[in-house]
């Protein structure tokens, strides 16, 4: 009885599918592959002496977010391609940073795992598209004020011939990381460019006033009603100084002592994604010149199934070509996929090892630096008591 | 009738068996659950399915001779064309492969299809490994053939794509408890594979079928029996800049890895 449904269900089933392969026969064009802004060739403006000290603002580049992908185009094994972007979040804004430190024309600039009161402009970024020939950020960078500087996609593609030999590297022929030139190294150079030309649009007083409204940002981080009233917003949104405290004001003297030691903390963790970054640089240009090698390989392969060279025969050689060409194809990104998740293997022990830092926190490094933030405003809270107790003796 | 009985089912069945198990499961476990907190998490979405892993050699005398097979195939087409023209009413059933994903975009050239001793030749080509080796999981399934692309599968209802490229669309899906992966080439060519394992899970089935323009299809019927591989000695772990990392089995590779 249940053999004699299950015939009838299977026929049924075919008859549909017979209905259905009808219906598909007719080939559909592949949309056009997106446009991409690319930067070009950038040299970066760099600063041959120190700039004026209201210039010299601090940055916070925050590790990146990534887009997430395709839910539709989803296929089994991606997970291993979605946790080296996942990598690439913390690795790529350290790239960013040593930018913006080379260009000589800023504060500190540090790599941070979340959104900081303490710094005067933080860099956002979300990774497009990230492979061994192209990278694309979507940049956002938005200074204590609320004034938003950046917010616009970079996008750079490379070739083959911009990574050097070194990067096949071998027992006879190790990475050289010193002379090294990261082959994307233009959308780094045209961000920071274009910070810079954002910069020269303030004046002295502008910065002035932005490093002032940091200081009392992080005073209000610190302890909201004493500094309620410091900012206040203007009708575009943007943070405006309200009124100043005195400069003797023992409570400012605490905030600067807190943020002090704040930094001490985020020069530590950014120290941490600097030895995260020196781990992984190997292995990371390795599997971006794997990744090229892909790419290039596949594109050849699309060039011979678009000239149609199987000739519509239909004896076996042909048919024998089909599938032979169909499993290569298979294997070939199946090794791709097996290199990948030797990529994620290799660079788990450092990934452990950044969580692992901050001797006495716990968690992730973005859980770390949230419990670091709650310890110092509950360290203020206690020392501003014993500070109004003993006003009030 | 046993959850993992061999015979197939129509989905609903096999959805209906499996929300029982599933149910049987989880009252068992959150029995058990009273006397060890501990237990693993069992996600009752996921299907249940049967267990196909292990190491399969092919049995040679249950297998079908693809030469016996073409010359069966051949003789039942004439013997079909002859019956047709005995009684010109009758008309033919067209063949289809039992999965349809929509536009793949493959090549297309007009003509016939290939000969049934092409397709019986191809077969043949696809099917010469004599060892499968299928790991499973809770939520995939791994079939492994020396010099061919592991068939990777979920364990999910729904139909998945599983691999893609300009020389062809690879999906796979469960109908009942079989597992069929089905290959769509250039030029409209066809390959299904249909796994079936039995159900002291000691024999396993595969039907391969090859479908050229809609004609009707050659079948290859392989049998394997399962086989106790001996085990690795060693345990590897893929890196990118030192490929293979190995040691015996058994120990920690993490201090591998990190010197």
């Amino acid at each position: 009885m249940l053999l004699a449904r299950y015939r009838l269900n299977l026929r049924h089933f075919s008859t549909a599918m017979v209905l259905l392969v009808s219906a598909c026969a007719q080939n559909i064009p592949e949309p056009p592959p997106r446009p991409l802004n690319l930067v070009g060739d950038v040299v970066l403006d760099q600063a041959t002496q120190i700039p004026d000290e209201e210039s010299l603002l601090e940055i916070g580049v925050q590790i990146f977010s990534s887009d997430g992908g395709e839910e539709d185009e989803y296929q089994i094994g991606d997970w291993v391609f979605d946790e080296i972007i996942q990598k690439e979040t913390r690795f790529l804004p350290h790239l960013l940073k040593n930018t913006l430190v080379a260009s000589n024309q800023w504060g500190a600039v540090r790599v941070i795992p979340e959104s900081d009161p303490s710094l005067d402009l933080i860099v956002f970024g979300e990774i497009v598209q990230s492979d061994g020939k192209t990278l694309e950020l979507e940049i956002r960078a938005i200074d204590s004020s609320g004034r938003e500087w950046l917010n616009r996609v970079y996008a750079d593609q490379v070739d083959q011939e911009e990574y050097p030999e070194s990067t096949r590297f071998t027992l006879d022929n190790t990475f050289d990381a010193n002379n090294f030139v990261e082959p994307f190294q233009d959308i780094y150079d045209r961000i920071a460019n274009d910070l810079l030309s954002v910069r020269s649009t303030l004046d002295e007083q502008a910065l002035v006033e932005l490093n002032l409204v940091t200081d009392l940002l992080y005073a209000r981080d610190l302890s909201p009603d004493s500094f309620a009233e410091t900012l206040r917003e203007d009708e575009n949104g943007l943070l405006k100084l309200e009124s100043l405290p005195a400069a003797d004001d023992p409570m400012m003297a605490r905030v600067a002592d807190m943020k002090y030691r704040h930094h001490l903390f985020i020069d530590t963790v950014d120290e941490y994604y600097q030895t995260l970054y020196d781990d992984i640089q190997p292995a990371y240009v390795l599997w971006r010149r794997y990744s090229i090698d892909q790419i290039a390989e596949a594109e050849t392969s699309r060039q011979e199934a678009s000239q149609g060279n199987y000739g519509g025969s239909s004896g076996f050689l042909s048919l024998r070509q089909r599938y032979d060409r169909f499993k290569w194809s298979k294997i070939f990104e199946r090794e791709f996929s097996d290199l990948a998740a030797g990529f994620n293997n290799e660079l788990a022990p450092a990934f452990l090892e950044l969580n692992s830092q901050v001797h006495g926190l716990s968690g992730t490094m973005e859980q770390q630096y949230r419990e670091w933030r709650g310890i110092l405003r509950r360290l203020f809270e206690l020392e501003n008591g014993e500070l109004t107790t003993n006003a009030s003796e | 009738m046993p959850l993992n009985d061999v015979t197939p089912m129509p989905r609903r069945s096999s959805r209906c068996f499996a929300a029982i198990g599933s149910a049987v499961l989880g009252l068992l476990l959150g029995t058990a659950a009273l006397a060890q907190d501990s237990l693993p998490q069992l996600d009752l979405d996921l299907p249940l399915r049967l267990d196909f892993s292990g190491s399969w050699e092919k049995d040679f005398g249950r297998s079908d001779n693809w030469e016996d097979e073409l010359s069966r195939t051949l003789r039942v087409r004439q013997e079909s064309a002859a019956r047709q023209q005995s009684s010109p009413g009758s008309s033919r059933i067209p063949s289809a492969p039992p999965i349809s994903i929509g536009n793949i975009n493959l090549p297309r050239s007009r003509g016939r299809g290939a000969n049934m001793v092409n397709l019986a030749r191809l077969a043949e080509y696809i099917s010469r490994q004599n060892t499968i080796e299928i790991k499973q999981t809770r939520d995939e399934i791994r079939i492994e053939r020396s010099g061919e692309a592991a068939l990777v599968c979920g364990v999910e209802y729904e139909l998945q794509r599983t691999f893609e490229s300009e020389h062809g669309v690879e999906v796979c899906g469960w109908d009942g408890q079989q597992l069929v992966f089905q290959i769509m080439l250039p030029d409209d060519l066809i390959i299904m594979h249909r796994f079936t394992v039995a159900s002291n899970q000691q024999v396993l089935n595969l039907l391969t079928s090859v479908y050229s323009k809609g004609g009707d299809p050659f079948n290859l019927r392989l049998a394997f029996n399962k086989y106790q591989a001996p085990r690795d000695e060693f345990n590897c772990i893929q890196t990118l800049s030192r490929g293979q990392v190995c040691n015996q089995s058994g120990a920690d590779l993490s201090d591998v890895l990190d010197n």
